[in-house]
């Protein structure tokens, strides 16, 4: 008899509720968006959330700081209410994990929009000049989250490579214009990016767990997509978690993993990889290789290096996973790894783009597959 | 991008996007005019990716998972084979390959790249999909976009021949190495490819590399797409004039070294101007 128990949690971010956005937009609310805030305020038993639909019945003067705190708490009490073990604020405070880290950092310049996918898009900064972090952005987010919630939380951090990766270069690439030779490119993306490992995302990080952080999560959904750069990538997370006393985890999502390989054995202070899987897989119950084909890159984590931490749940589909798909994702994933090699279970990535009604069910649908796979694993 | 975010969001009507979609494309065909081009595109403004329409026109191919274009933030369905022999079964109309007036470039995916990852041969996608679209294109030149073939470790040049024999007999094709290092499969003998042209992004790949006496139209990816900095036409003009000379290429057009999507549009639409000015 063994005692398995997976920490379940989510990854970073949820929807913004509509009363903020709006808000944010200057955009007048109609009652719709009260009645969200009243009846997720009463589902999640959020804490005084009758005088929150009264400010926002009455039209009355409320800040935007103030809705985001409370959009804050809102997420907060979404993801405890969904039974998660680890939680956050949802990001609510931040606008997405790149612009979060462009608008706050010196160093970056808005450049516009262009296309994530479909009719998704974001926001591009160029870094114009030798990027730092002058007064550290996130212990407020973090001071409130932990004096709000018994739970563990796990505080997300936008990775230096993808900072690098996702911005444009009008600083240290001006040495490798047309027709430059690899090294010279190369050298032109080491310096930025070891810049921002040190000056922009450990300064942040370090702040976090001065004020009392235990557990920090790097997210570098671009960590693969420079087959050459991965070596560069596991050198800038290693600088910027250096000296800091605190547990690290590493996200790395939609990508090629075999790329990661031997890379991530040099990962330093890094505990776990959570990843994401349930994207590339059925939706068949079952516990073998044919009905799971996306964790199939599991395989390569036999060979050694940190701990899993497994996505079980797609954040690009309204589908709700049942809790039996969930159990039998983890227990496969148990039987290619062994249940002590994965270190939690989690969505594949950040939950922003499901609306508040489906992010739930799925958290909550995850947490019951969680505890059935836990059951089935600790009756062997 | 806002017409379509309210599509989304129940806020704008199809009618409504189709209209603004127009809009785009008359501005985007005015722009390029404007700058000069010798050849318009109508910019793939309704793909939602780069094969999306193609899956949606074929019997065998569909829109798998959603997956990471190369090194960028963007993403793309994957193709995704349901049987082994695919098949175009409806060409695609006027909403993504659009009417223009004056010569033409049109974008289409390589067989390769098409291919890539479903376990298909290229010569498979080539017959069954490419082939019987491209018999039906009235276009000076049809570039077929390939992102991945220079990022293989062992790339089979044999394989992507074959595919392109099938295509032949159609408008004169041209196989552009988008965002890559084309070193390595310059060296393995590219330009002898069954081609009018290949296309180079120089901003990954090194102006030496080039084999001297280059046989064929040398698509000079000299607009870096992936880039907000605004290039110079005097130095994309000496480059250019250095390719022609130190490496003996006889026919050179500029373009930029991959789609202009991942730049905001007025940094494209800079982007092309200076595109325009360099070639002058």
């Amino acid at each position: 008899m063994t005692d398995v128990r997976f920490l379940s949690r989510e990854i970073g971010s949820l929807a913004k509720p509509p009363w903020l956005v709006k808000a944010r937009r200057g955009v007048p609310l109609e009652e719709a968006d009260v009645e969200h805030a009243r009846a997720w305020g009463e589902r999640l038993d959020v804490e005084d959330h009758g005088s929150l639909v009264e400010q926002l019945t009455a039209k009355g003067e409320i800040g935007e700081a103030e809705l985001t705190t409370w959009a804050a708490l809102y997420a907060l009490r979404l993801l405890e209410h969904a039974g998660l073990d680890v939680v956050y604020d949802g990001e609510q405070r931040r606008t997405e994990m790149y612009d979060h880290v462009a608008a706050h950092a010196k160093g970056f310049e808005p450049r516009g929009t262009v296309r994530s996918f479909d009719n998704k898009y974001y926001a591009k900064a160029a870094v114009v000049e030798a990027p730092r972090v002058e007064e550290p952005y996130d212990g407020e987010e973090y001071r409130f989250v932990s004096e709000h919630t018994d739970r563990r939380v796990k505080v997300p951090f936008t990775g230096p490579y993808t900072v690098v990766d996702w911005s444009y270069d009008e600083h240290y690439g001006h040495r490798t214009s047309l027709g430059a030779t690899h090294e010279e490119r190369r050298d032109a993306r080491r310096s930025f990016l070891l810049d921002v490992a040190e000056h922009v995302v450990r300064p942040n990080a370090a702040a976090v767990v001065e004020a009392g952080c235990d557990w920090i999560q790097i997210d570098e959904p671009a960590l693969t997509t420079r087959l050459d750069e991965v070596p560069l990538g596991v050198e800038a997370y290693n600088k910027a978690v250096d000296g800091l006393d605190v547990r690290s985890s590493l996200h790395v999502c939609f990508s090629d993993y075999r790329l990661l390989w031997p890379h991530v054995l040099e990962l330093e202070n890094c505990l776990e990889l959570q990843l994401e899987f349930a994207n590339r897989d059925s939706r068949v119950l079952g516990t073998g290789g044919a009905a799971r084909p996306g964790y199939e890159p599991l395989f390569l984590f036999q060979e050694g290096g940190p701990a899993v931490g497994l996505g079980v749940v797609d954040v690009h589909t309204d589908f709700v996973e049942p809790a039996e798909l969930v159990r039998d994702r983890i227990l496969y994933a148990a039987a290619v790894l062994g249940p002590a090699r994965i270190a939690g279970v989690n969505p594949d990535c950040g939950l922003r783009t499901r609306s508040w009604d489906v992010a739930f069910e799925k958290l909550r649908k995850m947490v019951e597959g969680t505890r059935l796979a836990e059951t089935e694993l600790n009756a062997r | 991008m806002q017409a379509t975010r309210d599509l989304d969001r129940g806020r704008a009507t199809a009618e409504t996007v189709d209209a603004r979609f127009q809009a785009d494309l008359d501005a985007f065909v005015s722009a390029q005019q404007e700058a000069g081009l010798d050849l318009l595109s109508d910019g793939l403004l309704r793909w939602q990716d780069h094969f999306r329409p193609l899956l949606h026109a074929s019997k065998g191919l569909e829109p798998g998972a959603l997956t990471r274009f190369l090194d960028t933030n963007s993403f793309f369905r994957a193709p995704k084979a349901s049987r082994a022999v695919p098949k175009l079964e409806r060409p695609l109309d006027d909403r993504f390959l659009a009417s223009l007036t004056g010569p033409r470039v049109v974008t289409l995916p390589s067989p390769f790249a098409l291919a890539h990852g479903t376990g298909l041969t290229p010569v498979a996608v080539a017959h069954g999909v490419l082939k019987p679209q491209l018999d039906l294109l009235d276009a000076d030149l049809v570039v077929l976009a390939e992102p991945f073939l220079a990022r293989e470790k062992e790339p089979n040049l044999g394989a992507v021949s074959e595919a392109l024999e099938a295509l032949s007999g159609g408008p004169p094709l041209a196989l552009q190495l988008t965002f890559g290092d084309a070193r390595k499969l310059l060296e393995q003998g590219l330009a002898e490819l069954p081609l009018e042209g290949i296309g180079v992004d120089f901003y990954a790949t090194h102006a030496t590399d080039v084999p001297k006496g280059f046989p064929k139209l040398l698509l000079a990816g000299v607009v870096d797409a992936r880039s907000s900095a605004l290039e110079e036409p005097e130095s994309v003009r000496a480059f250019l004039g250095r390719l022609a000379d130190e490496r003996d290429v006889e026919r050179i057009d500029a373009v930029p070294n991959g789609d202009l999507q991942y730049v905001p549009e007025p940094i494209a639409r800079e982007k092309l101007k200076r595109l325009g000015e360099a070639r002058q």
